[in-house]
């Protein structure tokens, strides 16, 4: 055995028992999934239990599922929608002009992502409420939105700087304004980025948790992330095997959309710091 | 000639009016909460009106053992969290980046990160706590004899938190790096191997340097993100046993939302904000601005 093909075992080896690290959780998450209850806590654990979609059915049934869903996907997808309209004006000045206060206008964006909500969480609790809007998925939507503005701004802020000069140039001598400029030339330039930004708004949007359970506070608004903390049924203690198979349904969509933009993936999280 | 001076105006406010929008709105989440919380930090704030008791509620704050603790658990945890993440994605990271093969199945690496931390923080109280999974395997493997009570140990609460957090946010540094990695320049690692260097020296001395920014980013993101802990400790293990892994996140959570404390809860958020804004002057400028120019 030469020394390349030694370096080759031990390469996978490392990689393969990684990958097993990462997987055995989520298989046996959805074995949970798909077992009774009866088998989920016992005295010594079952690996390998009777197949059961009592856990489906109950979700399905028993709690307004398309509710939470529904919550979840207006919020989220308002929430971005917000994020567009605000950052890519804004991602376009910081990006293109030169103007007094440009850097620290963008360094003070990026700070907000540096913000625990539990910061401002008491605040935000009494802003909503002296706004009635507590307990509405309209609230949830404000603040997802004001989430992830900085990471919007910034990721596409990158992409816009990437465009060459000399595209925009071009349009400029054949008479184009600021705004043709931005919408028929910059924009479909940054689409990926465009798009980058809003998966990973997205994923930030369904994983928020803390302002999700102080809005939310009652089933009329939950979202799923929330819903799940709230599947302990009383006395009946946490039915986990509902709380794996609604975990698989929102896990699904993200796997999809970060297939999508696998490539594009880090310097969405690094928010452009880190292309490749 | 006042029409052509008036265009010039509009041409020099034209960027503050496409920033305005956002910096208005960011102003709101951030600003406001932030004076709402410093003038309700020196009041007492039940369920009535406020009563103004000036910098008593900081006076409490800072002989609070609660509130230490939950400052020195979250640095604790995190840094101990953040090392072991660190180490196992730069590991990682060395081993794939120049695999044409294991990018195709770098997906399986990422999985992790795309499930709801809520989520995750059932399978790891299922796997640890309530179907005592970790206690079978350990005992199967006769490392111990009888199921771990890991509700009532304090660091055993601690760790399960931690094998929470690395499992699911390795994946966030590892494909960071292996980004970075690979967009560096492969000719230079190829006239390095030329010359006769070893792949792990060519590492050491050429990649990891220039990795450097790359990693200053990624731990600063990571960093944040770990100092706010919530979700797990919520789910988990509720602060305890014994206040043990108290987050100050969950420390603020519980004075204001549990006891109704609300301006000792909004004390605990200023100092918070200061801390936050010293680390966001000192390292995430150096990280995200000046590296970049």
């Amino acid at each position: 055995m030469n020394e390349k093909t030694s370096t080759l075992i031990v390469r996978y080896l490392i990689l393969g028992s990684w990958a097993i690290f990462c997987l055995l959780p989520i298989l046996w998450f959805v074995s949970i999934a798909i077992r009774p209850r009866v088998e989920i806590i016992t005295p010594t654990p079952i690996y390998f239990p009777t197949f059961s979609l009592e856990a489906w059915k109950m979700v399905w049934n028993d709690w307004p599922m398309l509710n939470y869903l529904r919550n979840s996907v207006v919020s989220i997808f308002g929430s971005v929608v917000i994020d567009l309209v605000l950052a890519i004006p804004a991602a376009y000045a910081l990006a293109r002009f030169n103007f007094r206060g440009r850097d620290d206008i963008a360094f003070y964006i990026l700070s907000t992502r540096m913000m625990a909500p539990a910061i401002v969480a008491v605040p935000i609790f009494f802003l909503f409420k002296n706004l009635g809007l507590l307990d509405s998925v309209w609230a949830l939507m404000l603040v997802y939105a004001a989430i992830n503005l900085s990471i919007v701004t910034w990721i596409i802020r990158s992409y816009m700087l990437d465009v060459p000069k000399e595209l925009e140039d071009a349009a400029r001598t054949d008479g184009a304004g600021d705004f043709r400029i931005l919408f028929e030339i910059i924009i479909p330039a940054v689409l990926p980025g465009i798009i980058t930004a809003s998966v990973i708004a997205l994923i930030f949007a369904i994983n928020e948790f803390l302002f999700t359970l102080l809005i939310a506070s009652t089933p009329r608004a939950y979202t799923m992330s929330v819903a799940l903390a709230n599947f302990t049924g009383g006395s009946d203690g946490v039915i986990y095997n509902a709380i794996a198979v609604v975990s698989l349904v929102a896990f699904i969509p993200v796997f999809l959309v970060v297939l999508l933009i696998q490539n594009h993936l880090s310097r969405g999280l690094t928010m452009g710091a880190v292309k490749g | 000639m006042p029409i052509k001076r008036r265009s010039r105006r509009i041409k020099q406010l034209f960027p503050y009016l496409l920033v305005a929008p956002a910096v208005l709105y960011l102003l709101t989440i951030t600003l406001y909460p932030g004076v709402y919380a410093i003038a309700q930090s020196f009041h007492a704030v039940k369920f009535g009106p406020w009563s103004f008791v000036g910098l008593e509620n900081y006076a409490e704050l800072f002989s609070d053992y609660q509130f230490w603790g939950a400052l020195w658990n979250t640095f604790l945890m995190g840094s101990i969290s953040l090392s072991i993440q660190f180490f196992i994605a730069l590991t990682l990271a060395y081993f794939a980046y120049r695999d044409v093969w294991i990018k195709g199945w770098r997906i399986i690496f990422l999985m992790p990160m795309l499930f709801m931390p809520s989520a995750v923080a059932f399978i790891y109280k299922l796997a640890f706590q309530d179907a005592r999974v970790i206690s079978d395997l350990l005992m199967k493997v006769g490392l111990i004899d009888s199921n771990l009570a890991i509700q009532s140990s304090i660091w055993m609460s601690r760790s399960l938190l931690i094998v929470a957090d690395v499992w699911q946010w390795t994946p966030f540094l590892f494909i960071i790096f292996v980004a970075g990695l690979q967009s560096q320049d492969e000719e230079i690692e190829e006239a390095a191997r030329l010359d006769g260097a070893k792949w792990h020296q060519i590492f050491w001395n050429i990649s990891l340097p220039l990795l450097k920014p790359v990693i200053l980013v990624a731990l600063v993101l990571r960093g944040i993100d770990i100092t706010t802990m919530f979700t797990n400790v919520f789910i988990v293990t509720k602060g305890g046993p014994a206040f043990g892994t108290e987050t100050i996140s969950y420390f603020i959570y519980r004075t204001g939302f549990k006891f109704f404390n609300f301006g000792y809860a909004s004390a605990a958020s200023v100092i918070m904000l200061i801390l936050t804004l010293i680390v966001a002057q000192l390292v995430v400028k150096r990280a995200f601005v000046s590296g970049r120019e």
